[in-house]
């Protein structure tokens, strides 16, 4: 439309030329022609609907460039935000790989000046931590460049299943071992609905948000993973008791690699929640959050499935 | 035993070579493909630990055209990405076992070991075969089908990628890890009871008793075992 702009003023004009020459060309101005019983102004008519036309031709096209800036304007603002998206990814990505190359360059160091075996072991044990955290975040970024690739798996997945095996797999690492996880799934009426989707990648994100909810709760606190549905939808929520998410902060989480204020000197790679939602996306589902700093608080992690189609 | 290192870091052949050495090896190193061909001819190593990216010819063009000469030299592969589709090609280009970067040395040296007990000088290995058969049951590699005394087995494709590394990798124990690695082309905690999900669908359909097993046997706290012995053609 915009590539023409003389063409379309002349034929938005158009109706209105035509009426007026209609108009002088019928009577004259102002003589109104007996048509039947009536005297109508015919030439009137004719350059009003003239006038009529081209203003609704005009206000169409004012919208349609009206829209096409807003459009433009949107796209400029997404790419700005895709940019500085990726500046920060890029900033956060060196200072999560910063920290544990400095262990090791010193654990390195320590490991040539050691003055005995006690302390040549003890700088080898922080080397290869060091390497465990780098081999990490390493992981992790690749399983997020990997989703973007791989073709999912479309089955029938059953979710009360899935979520006690990654219950159990939390629990069986040893810093949770006497850790309770409790987990409630609506028996009644059976069976639970399934999910279609690929079971390993909705075992990632729910081992995911098992693992950060234990992580971020001490022994006294509890954690709780339910599973409710509506025929429709299967909402899984995994609860804690724990200090909850400073509200600055809700909004952020699921960025790859940000560290909101608790989860600083954590482990962790800081792509785990950006995982789970891009997983949980991939199924046409949605993940929220809620929690609170003030009694009684607790974190609330819900994802939202839509039920498989039989 | 000879062994032929083919990588242009040479921060990790530095390293390498010299641990491999202490394990016992001799160590030939080249850095990039071309010289790996030419190192093959002149020195016939056991082994060759072939990385993909490399200058000149990569690892894959290498082996493709080591096994268009009817050289069955078993290979290790170092792949870079942890993609499917790579794992898939590996195999398609015959190397015997493959190894995602980044990896523990020791994991080398582990497959590097594996790969020569069961390798038979000179014979094509199980790796490059496209129809495996262990008594009643056949993997069409190609057609991505197995069946089971002649009927079509119905298994996902993550089951079906599980029975085609035990099948060549027979009478091996396979940990859970290395079926994580391998198959999945990533690992995660969570990850050995994905391998168990997978294994029970795959017990289920060959209808194999994990207490009195056929096919594929629980080493406990070790891994899997595939027992009966496997014939490859093509």
């Amino acid at each position: 439309m915009a590539k023409r702009p003389w063409l379309v003023i002349f034929l938005m004009a158009l109706p209105l030329f035509s009426g007026a020459l209609v108009s002088i060309l019928a009577q004259g101005f102002f003589q109104p022609v007996p048509v039947l019983v009536f005297k109508i102004d015919v030439g009137m008519v004719a350059f009003i609907a003239g006038l009529i036309i081209t203003l609704f031709l005009l206000s169409f096209y004012a919208g349609g460039l009206l829209v096409e800036r807003r459009s433009q304007h949107m796209l400029e603002r997404s790419l700005k935000e895709a940019e500085l998206g990726r500046r920060r990814f890029l900033r956060r990505l060196d200072h999560e790989i910063k920290n544990p190359l400095t262990g090791l360059r010193a654990a390195l160091v320590n490991v040539q000046e050691a003055r005995g075996t006690d302390e040549r072991q003890r700088a080898s044990n922080n080397a290869s931590r060091a390497v465990d955290r780098l081999s990490r975040l390493l992981a992790d970024l690749r399983k997020l460049s990997d989703l973007e690739e791989r073709s999912l798996e479309n089955l029938p997945v059953n979710v009360p299943e899935l979520l006690q095996d990654m219950v159990d797999a939390a629990r069986s690492i040893p810093a949770y071992g006497d850790r309770e996880v409790n987990l409630l799934i609506s028996r009644v009426p059976s069976p639970f609905p399934t999910v279609r989707g690929d079971r390993d990648l909705l075992g990632v994100a729910m081992y995911n948000l098992v693992e950060n909810a234990l992580k971020f709760t001490s022994e006294n606190e509890s954690v709780e993973v339910r599973a409710l549905e509506d025929g429709r939808t299967i909402v899984v929520e995994v609860a804690d008791s724990g200090v909850g998410i400073p509200a600055e902060d809700l909004s952020n989480i699921f960025e790859e690699l940000y560290r909101g204020s608790n989860a600083r000197g954590v482990d962790g790679s800081g792509l785990g929640l950006a995982l789970v939602r891009r997983i949980v996306a991939l199924h046409g589902g949605e993940i929220d959050v809620r929690s609170r700093q003030e009694e009684p608080r607790g974190t609330v992690f819900s994802v939202r499935l839509p039920v498989s189609k039989l | 035993m000879t062994l032929l290192l083919a990588d242009d870091d040479h921060t990790i052949v530095d390293s390498l070579a010299p641990f491999l050495e202490r394990a016992g090896f001799k160590v030939l190193v080249v850095s990039n493909g071309a010289a790996a061909l030419e190192k093959v001819q002149s020195h016939h190593p056991d082994l060759i630990v072939l990385d993909v990216l490399m200058p000149r010819m990569d690892g894959r063009e290498t082996l493709r055209r080591l096994r268009h000469a009817n050289v069955w030299t078993p290979t290790i592969l170092l792949t870079q990405v942890g993609e499917a589709s790579e794992r898939a090609l590996a195999l398609e280009e015959g190397a015997d076992d493959y190894l995602n970067k980044p990896f523990d040395p020791h994991e080398l040296l582990a497959r590097v070991r594996a790969v020569l007990r069961r390798a038979r000088p000179g014979e094509r290995s199980l790796s490059a075969a496209w129809l495996l058969t262990a008594d009643d049951l056949v993997l069409d590699r190609r057609a991505r089908r197995a069946s089971l005394k002649g009927n079509s087995l119905e298994l996902t494709p993550k089951a079906l990628a599980v029975l085609e590394y035990l099948m060549t990798h027979p009478d091996e124990v396979v940990s859970r890890e290395r079926l994580l690695n391998a198959v999945w082309g990533w690992e995660y905690p969570a990850g050995t009871r994905t391998v168990d999900t997978r294994m029970a669908e795959l017990r289920r359909a060959l209808d194999d008793d994990p207490a009195s097993p056929y096919y594929i046997e629980t080493i406990s706290g070790e891994g899997y075992r595939f027992i009966p012995s496997v014939h490859g053609e093509g």
